[in-house]
């Protein structure tokens, strides 16, 4: 019980990462991984998940936080009313440099199982079959949902890879 | 852009994530290097994958709260599995005292005519507590009226416990309509508050058909019920309290609402 407490221990930072860049509210995010590790708990005293903690722990966070998404859509609490973009992003001054503020948003903005691969490869920094394996696709849907990913990501954040044409005003 | 057989769209992905061997990565930057859209393109995805480590790699090494602690989780768990434990044989030793054999404990009930009671009890109790004005229908003030109404109502003789041992003093009752599905008529709902103005329910029915004695202690909706039955009377209790406030309250209502 103890190595498998310390086990999961190791792994909650990440967990903490990875659901701040899901839920984006600091709070939120930890009250999901509160109630992955209690999960964790309930179900360990039935059986010890096979193969690596990691990836079942992951697996558990995703399932409780999309309930919760579609808990929040049915009760109608999504974006706030003045977080809808308004107007289309405008191209940033200096194209190779990303704001921030602009990068949370847009990942915000991404479609859920987009914003789940991308953020396992990227951000926990997960080998494509592991991070396919947590979503439970086969490898070629992680992979275009990573690309669909980045394309969106350039279109709401704005920024093209390559010099365009300024309008005169 | 126009990519040349030899690399695929994964292999730029690789490329950025860093999962090229090293053959693969020479062989990508060579061709990205006579491609400045490609170029431009990979440079891109560095700079989402920079943005993205910016805003959220800091988290994993910020303090892990507490309440995050598994050790600390796993310990809680087993307290209140225990505390469950402790308040199931509490419950058997509080209807074995003074009563003699004959009664059934349960640690938990089977769904069923007592349960549904229970349900309601709790159900009832979380409705009329949040109210201030209109909390009780007849006030301790009349406290002869109301339990001569509600004896009358029930056809049973009731009579308001005296808890006042116990830091409650009766707010006073009200008449609720007989629970879905169950044959124990009309209900009569009591309602107690302390100093701290923390609120106890009692809810007592005619006994079910059959009369069998029963005793549990339950916890719902996150409050704590203590139910028994028997051949004149079924009981709930039902409050938000403390175990070692709970326990004697519930067992001088038991005491006292118990007559042969």
């Amino acid at each position: 019980m103890q190595a498998f407490l310390d086990e999961i221990e190791a792994a909650v930072p990440a967990l903490r990462r990875y659901a701040r860049a899901l839920a984006g509210d600091q709070d939120m995010a930890d009250d999901l991984v509160q109630d992955c590790i209690e999960r964790a708990l309930r179900k360990s005293a039935l059986f010890r998940p096979q193969g690596p903690l990691r990836a079942w722990l992951f697996t558990m966070l995703l399932n409780i936080h999309r309930n919760g998404a579609r808990a929040r859509r049915r009760r109608g609490i999504g974006v706030p009313l003045d977080e809808l973009p308004v107007e289309p992003a405008i191209p940033a001054p200096q194209p190779s440099r990303i704001d921030l503020a602009d990068m949370a948003r847009a990942i915000d903005r991404l479609p859920g199982e987009q914003r789940e691969a991308l953020l396992l490869v990227v951000l926990e920094d997960m080998p494509y079959a592991e991070a396919a394996a947590i979503l439970g696709v086969p490898l070629g849907t992680l992979m275009s949902r990573l690309g669909r990913a980045r394309a969106a990501l350039r279109t709401l954040t704005g920024t093209t890879p390559e010099p365009r044409l300024r309008t005169v005003k | 852009m126009t990519r040349p057989d030899t690399i695929s769209e994964a292999m730029l992905h690789s490329y950025v994530d860093g999962r090229l061997t090293p053959g693969e990565r020479v062989t990508v930057a060579q061709w990205l290097a006579t491609d400045p859209d490609a170029h431009a393109e990979i440079a891109l995805w560095q700079r989402q994958r920079d943005a993205i480590a910016t805003l959220y790699a800091p988290v994993a090494t910020e303090p892990v709260p507490a309440r995050l602690d598994p050790h600390r989780l796993a310990a809680a768990r087993i307290g209140r599995r225990n505390a469950l434990l402790r308040m199931a044989a509490a419950a058997v030793v509080l209807v074995g005292v003074g009563i003699g054999a004959g009664w059934i404990a349960h640690d938990r009930l089977t769904p069923g005519a007592s349960d549904l009671l229970i349900a309601n009890a709790v159900n009832a109790h979380a409705l009329y507590v949040k109210e201030s004005r209109h909390a009780v229908e007849v006030g301790a003030g009349d406290e002869k009226h109301l339990v001569t109404w509600l004896s009358n109502r029930l056809s049973r003789k009731i009579s308001a416990p005296d808890l006042s041992s116990q830091g409650f003093t009766l707010v006073g009752g009200r008449l609720l309509p007989p629970a879905l599905d169950v044959p124990a008529g009309p209900v009569a709902q009591l309602m107690y508050e302390n100093a701290t103005s923390d609120r106890l329910t009692v809810y007592v029915t005619a006994a079910l058909p059959g009369g069998k004695r029963v005793a549990s202690f339950e916890k719902r909706d996150g409050l704590d019920a203590f139910y028994w039955a028997n051949d004149t009377i079924t009981c709930t209790v039902v409050a938000d309290l403390p175990r070692e406030a709970m326990q004697p309250v519930a067992r001088a209502v038991y005491q006292q609402l118990t007559w042969r």
